[in-house]
């Protein structure tokens, strides 16, 4: 269906839409639905005003920088099983047999659809004059008829002739898209009903429903949302003209989703998701009256998500239909098509409706076990896809993503585990070929976002579950390996963006299993003092190292990305430092760096350099002071581990020590600069 | 300038053809005969001759003989009456001074013009004129066996000065010629054609070099065609072609002596055969040489050099050879540069090719490049040094044998003195003498050197390769001013790194004269300074320069028996400093670790309190840098424990601040002086930090390193690795791990099979967000327009389908027409064939 709409869509987009950029804008996710498939996403990404373009870039992964990367992502990812069986549902369109008995009130209101089809649109101006046009060349017509009454006859037999010669044509396509549409159950009476729907009819069936769920007017609604679900799909058919007043396509979507939930849980008897229940009852003679309705429902939500473009309004369905999640465990198949719609919602949209969207993800995949590993296998190559660019704007979106991700392989560790392993294994052994031949396409396949989120990933997975399961240790010793590769294999200045996220990842990777690393080593290179060529800049160039894997050469000298620089160091460093600020061997550990911050403080030009630093060689002297202070005064060696352990640990407990309360005023400097540049 | 130097030239031209008699006359009447048929191509040949002339003068150096003399003179007629045909070609063309030279050169006078020379070739009086400045030029010049004489040098370059000038005429002959010939063939013809040409006759000459030696010099006047292509196709042809046929023997002059005896024909043929070879080699090296200086070339020629160099360096003008590839040795072009790199060294190793003559050849120009330019080359001119070879016992045994000998010889002097049998003595006088001829033929066959001449030529390259050491030593010590203006990698002392590495690898070669000079300039190139605590910030040498003088101070100080009666206690306080100074991707890592084995690894007992210094602050360096750096360091700890009993007392926290405070009570990280670090009244906190190290193998040597603390003084721990620091360093840096076989990821089991249904990843703050839903309004409102969308889309697509419908039923309304017309007409037709 999705697929019927997209292409009608972008066919008539092309052909009449060009200048309506308001009209695109709401279209648009539709076409990009589309290019996923067919990979023409520049095309209409060309036509795409300018604040379409980053969700445009997001959602479209054909759009590469090179084909390097493009084969590093094939040899990443995982292959995907494409063979879906989706039965459950379409053997039927979901019409129900309506209760001839309702309520229906034939339209009283035909001034509100006179009304409400003065909605501003775009269109409207243009189907107006071809409004106007189609009269015009009627008259015409009728005036040749008129005039030589022979010439309809000619016309008949030509118009029959065009009829035949069109379904031919069509015939294929139909059938294959109509199979579902027309398969309305042979025992059913009542033909579908064509009445118009009006708004008050709606109304009056919402009351009844609401009174009593077992009302037959419900068979009705759900016709009715059958039709608003499907509007647009076939210009022709009878749905669409049921529905004539936006206000009553209103009032049906929002009664059925709000509503649906309830009545079907109250039809069936069952409080809560309990889906050992909602098994059981699957035999039972409620399950067999109710089922029909359900599947109606479920199957016309799928229709309806794949319609809808626009990002609040997903979310919206989606929170409602996420309480009905339980009933789409009954049908597996349907669920795997709404995960995979789901997961394009979740790669694709906006912060609140990926969210959405990954949690139904999870709510479903942990009522399907089955259909987790789908759900990693697309969320893994879709995560990879869309992280291959990361600017300023979408750095929030692929780090939301990437900890949902995280979130859905930490539902069963044993089965993501091994897909971790796989993975990891990759990125090892691309780092060896490169390491082989160093050759500068060769560091490409490092040097891009998409190895290094990919690292992210697994390390932020490890970090997760490595309390839990004790043999990720493998894992992060492979992970770190592959950190310290990278950072050694890309080295220089220019690096250096790369080089401090590296570190924030062994920061993190430390955090978790406490080993010692010497993280302060990786970006020792900060540190030094360089010389500053500076123009009298006058615009502030803004560095944001969290978008940039390289600096560009331009501003290697610059003041700025000397700022950006030791500011970023200065963060790291003070990870590391919180990190083993009540070790006994603090002192030494800070020793080093200690020395090259306090040449630094003496040396650098830039002022506003000077306070953090300060600050930084402060703390710390303070805290080695009070750590030697401590260490006088103890017994124990340096070989008595369980005592060194257990050095200082009460104040560790309580946290109160002036670094530690220094380390996170940084790290939430940090996090409002963050937040300040998104 | 010209005129003196002309004069000399002139001088020695004239007595061309010495050996070969009976050919010689053939080739000039064959000559004769081609310039007559062919005049564009005599000219050629005719300047092929003049550089004969040259490389003659060489070999009719030692002539007395008058006969022999005047057979040449008259032979010399002869072929002046081919060759005046040249000299009038040359006219034609225009009166280039260099030109006019060949005819005025018969005479050794300058006066002479060119008819005068017939009358003049008779004059006895002139040629003993020319004869006698031929032999006071030759003499100057050195025959062509002993080329090292700088004459020959000279003599080279005037060769060339004058072979210069005459391409450019030469060029404008041909291009009448070719001018010519353009009428007929078309360039991509004439290209083919003598592409053809150069095929045949090179493979004419590789089939059966003997008779048809004399192609070689059909080779060189294509090589001097005007299609580059063809120049170029002509080199590299004639490479392939001396590669192959340049005899295992260096071609002697021959004496005057042996001129004068009577040969068989079949040695006057290898005379004559040997006499092509080598003119038209060196004619090629010329050519090669010229060549080198066009940007075209410069490659071509290059690689030809270094091949020829490569194939041939035991045979003539290897010293002209070896001049331009040592020039190119530091060439700012990197295929040129590698290639000459490679064909040094390759001369280098295989000394069997050349009896060692070129390596020390070699050497020294490499020195006279290095002191020329000031230091200022590319560091590969100095690295190949590092590929020469030198027998380990070249410096000892030298002076047992010198030792020796004089013993030897008295007790043959007292032999002598008691066998006063003067017969006896006769006999063995004349044995020996005999033997050693016998000897020298032998080696001069077979190319082995005996070991005291061997030892002399390592000797003499050791020489030359020191100085070029020190002198780069030198020059980086007083510098500063080219701090900015090298264009080399290696910052401003670009030879200091391969010099310092050659002076490691050959340090127990240098004589201990030079030693106390040689420690006290590294010791200043270490950065040390007599004022403490005073680093010099504009210190021009990199950490790892500085740490390399360290190394090979003491490898120095080790090789020579550790004799010396060196202080290198400056080097330790240089070391202690610069591991603080040590930046893991600015530096090289392995010097570093050279740097802790070989000063501190290698070394013998330490002083205590110095040791303890070391161990204190490597324990700190080890929590700094990634783990090579890291296992090093503890390698080197370790052994300084091991070593240094009595610092074991830092595993321990003694409550009491230690049995063995020191003078400093209080430990000072930052402390430039080992001696006043106070290090003995720490603890070696490290440690523990360090068991939790990442890596397994660094976590194990500190635990291994901790658990000396329960061990009394004599015992060691179980050795863990028996690696020195480098060879750890090596093992754990990052290139080799990477080309460690990947480990296998186990696959992982887990207590808890799934997990509830808790978050992990995401923070309860955006969780909460995504439960906040869109205001009723709003949602209405974008339903709503979702629905106007939808509806004026199909609400469009319908009135286009009708529009379009009756659009095309309005058309059909022609159509309709016409074909009513047409029936209309049938009918009438019809009806018209009815009524007809």
């Amino acid at each position: 269906m999705a697929k019927k709409l997209g292409k009608k869509a972008r066919k008539f987009a092309n052909k009449h839409l060009q200048g309506g950029a308001k009209r695109s804008r709401k279209l648009r996710s539709q076409f990009n639905r589309r290019t996923r498939k067919d990979g023409k996403g520049r095309e209409d990404g060309g036509r795409l005003d300018g604040d379409g373009d980053e969700e445009m870039r997001r959602s479209d992964p054909t759009v590469n920088t090179h084909d390097d990367v493009a084969t590093l992502a094939n040899s990443l990812e995982f292959p995907e099983d494409e063979n879906e069986f989706d039965g459950d549902l379409s053997d039927s369109d979901g019409y129900l047999s309506e209760d001839p008995e309702c309520p229906y009130y034939s339209d009283s209101e035909d001034g509100n659809v006179l009304k409400d089809s003065i909605v501003q649109d775009g269109l409207d101006g243009q189907n107006n004059d071809m409004n106007l046009a189609v009269k015009k060349q009627k008259k015409k017509l009728k005036k040749l008829l008129d005039k030589d009454p022979e010439f309809a006859n000619f016309l008949g037999k030509w118009e029959s002739e065009l009829v035949s010669h069109e379904s031919d044509e069509d015939s294929d396509e139909q059938d294959e898209m109509d199979s579902g549409d027309d398969g309305v159950d042979a025992g059913d009476k009542n033909p579908p009903s064509d009445k118009i729907l009006t708004s008050k009819t709606i109304s009056e069936w919402c009351q009844l429903v609401s009174k009593d769920p077992k009302a037959p007017a419900l068979r009705n609604l759900l016709n009715a949302f059958r039709d608003a679900c499907r509007f647009g799909l076939h210009s022709s058919s009878l749905s669409t003209q049921r529905l004539q007043s936006t206000e009553v396509f209103y009032q049906i979507i929002t009664f059925i989703l709000s509503e649906a939930d309830n009545i079907f849980r109250s039809l069936l008897d069952i409080p809560d998701d309990d889906k050992g229940k909602l098994m059981n009852l699957r035999n039972g003679q409620k399950w067999q009256d109710v089922e029909p309705l359900i599947k109606s429902y479920l199957r016309n939500c799928l229709d309806l998500l794949s319609q809808l473009t626009d990002n609040q309004i997903l979310t919206n369905v989606l929170t409602r239909l996420r309480a009905s999640a339980v009933y789409f465990s009954a049908y597996p198949s349907t669920s795997r098509r709404l995960l995979k719609i789901l997961i394009h919602f979740w790669a694709s949209g906006d912060q609140s409706l990926s969210l959405t969207s990954f949690l139904m993800i999870r709510e479903v995949v942990s009522l399907l076990p089955d259909c987790l590993d789908l759900c990693l296998t697309k969320g893994y190559n879709t995560y990879l896809s869309s992280s291959k660019l990361v600017d300023n704007r979408n750095i929030k979106n692929i780090d939301l993503f990437m900890n949902c991700l995280v979130e859905l392989y930490s539902l069963d560790v044993q089965k993501s585990g091994e897909r971790a392993a796989t993975s990891v294994g990759q990125l090892s052994a691309i780092l060896r070929q490169v390491s082989k031949s160093k050759e500068k396409e060769d560091l490409l396949k490092i040097d891009n976002w998409q190895y290094i989120n990919c690292i992210n990933l697994w390390v932020r997975f490890i970090c997760v579950n490595y309390k839990d399961c004790h043999n990720v240790h493998s894992l992060l010793s492979s992970v770190a390996q592959i950190i310290r590769g990278v950072a050694y294999l890309l080295p220089g200045m220019r690096y250096l963006p790369l080089r401090l996220k590296l570190a924030q990842m062994l920061n993190e990777l430390l955090n978790c299993n406490q080993m010692f690393f010497p993280v302060p080593s990786l970006i020792f290179g900060c540190l030094e003092f360089r010389e500053i060529f500076q123009k009298e800049q006058t615009e502030k160039t803004n560095i944001h190292f969290s978008s940039l894997l390289k600096v560009p050469r331009n501003l290697l000298k610059s003041r700025d990305f000397q700022e950006q620089c030791i500011l970023s160091a200065i963060e790291v460093l003070s990870a590391h430092f919180a990190q083993w600020s009540y070790h006994v061997a603090f002192p030494e550990v800070a020793t080093i760096p200690l020395i090259l911050l306090k040449r630094l403080h003496e040396q650098t030009t830039i002022d506003s350099l000077h306070r953090p630093l300060k600050r930084l060689i402060d703390q710390v002297s303070e805290n080695r002071d009070f750590v030697q202070r401590k260490r006088e005064v103890v017994s124990f060696s340096p070989n008595d581990l369980s005592s060194v352990e257990s050095f200082l640990e009460d104040e560790k407990m309580s946290g109160n020590a002036s670094f530690t309360q220094y380390y996170e005023s940084v790290s939430k400097n940090r996090q409002s600069r963050g937040r300040k540049f998104v | 300038m010209g005129k003196s130097s002309k004069k000399n030239k002139v001088i020695l031209a004239p007595p061309l053809p010495p050996e070969l008699d009976d050919d010689e006359i053939v080739v000039s009447e064959d000559d004769f005969d081609f310039v007559k048929e062919n005049p564009e191509h005599a000219c050629n040949i005719a300047r092929q001759d003049i550089k004969a002339f040259d490389k003659f003068v060489t070999r009719v150096a030692d002539h007395d003989d008058e006969k022999v003399e005047l057979l040449y003179e008259e032979r010399e007629r002869k072929r002046r009456a081919a060759a005046a045909l040249k000299p009038r070609n040359d006219d034609e063309l225009e009166v280039d001074p260099v030109d006019a030279l060949p005819v005025k050169t018969l005479d050794g006078n300058v006066v002479y013009n060119r008819p005068a020379k017939k009358a003049r070739s008779g004059d006895e009086a002139n040629g003993v004129k020319s004869r006698s400045q031929d032999k006071g030029a030759g003499a100057t010049q050195g025959s062509q066996k002993e080329p090292k004489g700088r004459s020959n040098k000279k003599e080279d370059s005037k060769l060339q000065n004058v072979q210069s000038p005459t391409e450019v005429p030469k060029e404008n002959l041909h291009s009448v010629v070719l001018e010519e010939v353009k009428e007929e063939l078309s360039s991509d013809e004439l290209f083919e054609k003598k592409k053809a040409q150069l095929a045949e006759l090179g493979m004419a000459l590789l089939e059966d070099p003997e008779s048809n030696i004399r192609s070689l010099n059909d080779l060189l006047i294509l090589c001097n065609d005007m299609d580059q292509k063809i120049v170029q196709l002509g080199i590299m042809s004639l490479l392939a072609v001396f590669r192959d046929i340049i005899p295992s023997y260096r071609i002697r002059q021959l004496t005057e002596k042996e001129l004068a005896v009577e040969v068989s024909k079949e040695v006057k043929k290898t005379r004559y055969y040997e006499y092509t070879l080598i003119r038209s080699y060196k004619a090629y090296l010329q050519k090669l040489i010229a060549l080198e200086k066009q940007p075209y070339f410069y490659l071509v020629a290059v690689r030809c050099l270094c091949s020829l160099l490569d194939a041939a360096p035991h045979f003539n003008f290897r010293e002209s050879l070896l001049a331009s590839v040592v020039k190119n040795l530091s060439s700012s072009n990197d295929v040129a540069r590698k290639l000459c790199c490679e064909a040094i060294r390759s001369l280098f190793r295989n000394e069997g090719k050349h009896r060692g003559e070129a390596t020390i050849e070699a050497v020294r120009l490499i020195a006279a490049h290095v002191k020329l330019h000031d230091c200022q080359l590319h560091p590969d001119s100095i690295e190949v040094c590092l590929s020469l070879k030198f027998d380990e016992d070249l410096g000892k045994d030298d002076s047992k044998e010198d030792k020796l000998k004089p013993k030897k010889n008295k007790r043959y002097q007292n032999r002598d003195v008691t066998k006063p049998s003067e017969k006896k003595k006769i006999k063995k006088e004349m044995l020996s003498k005999a033997r050693q001829e016998v000897r020298a033929d032998l080696r001069a066959v077979s190319f082995t050197l005996d070991p005291k001449e061997k030892k002399m030529i390592q000797r003499e390259t050791l020489a030359a390769l020191f100085e070029t050491y020190f002198r780069i030593l030198k020059h980086s010590m007083n510098t500063s001013r080219y701090k900015t203006t090298s264009v080399f990698p290696g910052g401003s002392h670009p030879l200091l790194a391969p010099c310092l590495e050659g002076l490691g690898k050959f340090s127990h070669l240098i004589d201990l004269d030079f030693m106390s000079e040689l420690i006290a300039c590294l010791k200043k190139l270490s950065g040390y300074t007599d004022h403490q605590g005073e680093i010099l910030p504009d210190n021009a040498l990199s950490v790892s320069e500085r740490l390399q003088c360290c190394i090979v101070a003491f490898k120095v100080w080790r090789s020579n028996l550790e004799a010396l009666n060196v202080d290198l206690q400056d080097f330790f306080v240089q070391l202690y400093n610069l591991i603080l100074q040590y930046r893991p991707d600015r530096d090289h890592g392995e010097v570093l670790a050279d740097a802790l084995k070989t000063l501190l690894w290698e070394g013998k007992q330490q002083d205590m309190l110095r040791a303890a210094a070391f161990i204190k602050r490597l324990a700190t360096f080890a929590l700094s840098f990634g783990s090579a750096e890291a296992i090093s360091a503890l390698i080197t700890l370790k052994h300084l424990l091991q070593k240094n009993t009595k610092c074991r007392n830092m595993l321990e926290n003694d409550a009491g601040g230690g049995s063995l405070s020191s003078l400093v009570a209080k430990y000072d990280p930052e402390a430039k002086d080992p001696y006043l670090s106070g290090a003995l009244a720490t603890v070696l906190w490290e440690l523990s930090l360090l068991q939790k190290h990442y890596d397994p193998s660094v976590s194990g040597m500190a635990s291994n390193v901790l658990s000396m603390a329960n061990l009394n003084a004599t015992q060691n721990p179980v050795q863990l690795s028996s690696a020195n620091p480098l060879e750890a360093y090596k093992d754990l840096s990052m290139g080799r791990e990477l080309s460690k076989p990947a480990g296998k990821v186990l696959t992982l089991k887990c207590k808890r099979k799934r997990r509830s249904k808790e978050f992990v990843a995401l923070s309860p703050d955006v969780l909460r967000k995504a439960d906040c839903t869109v205001g009723e309004d709003e949602l209405r409102e974008k339903l709503q327009s979702h629905f106007a969308v939808l509806r004026g889309i199909s609400e469009n697509e319908r009135l286009r389908t009708e529009l379009n419908h009756t659009l095309s039923s309005i058309n059909m309304y022609k159509e309709y027409k016409k074909q009513k017309k047409q029936s209309k007409k049938s009918r009438i037709g019809r009806k018209k064939v009815t009524r007809a």
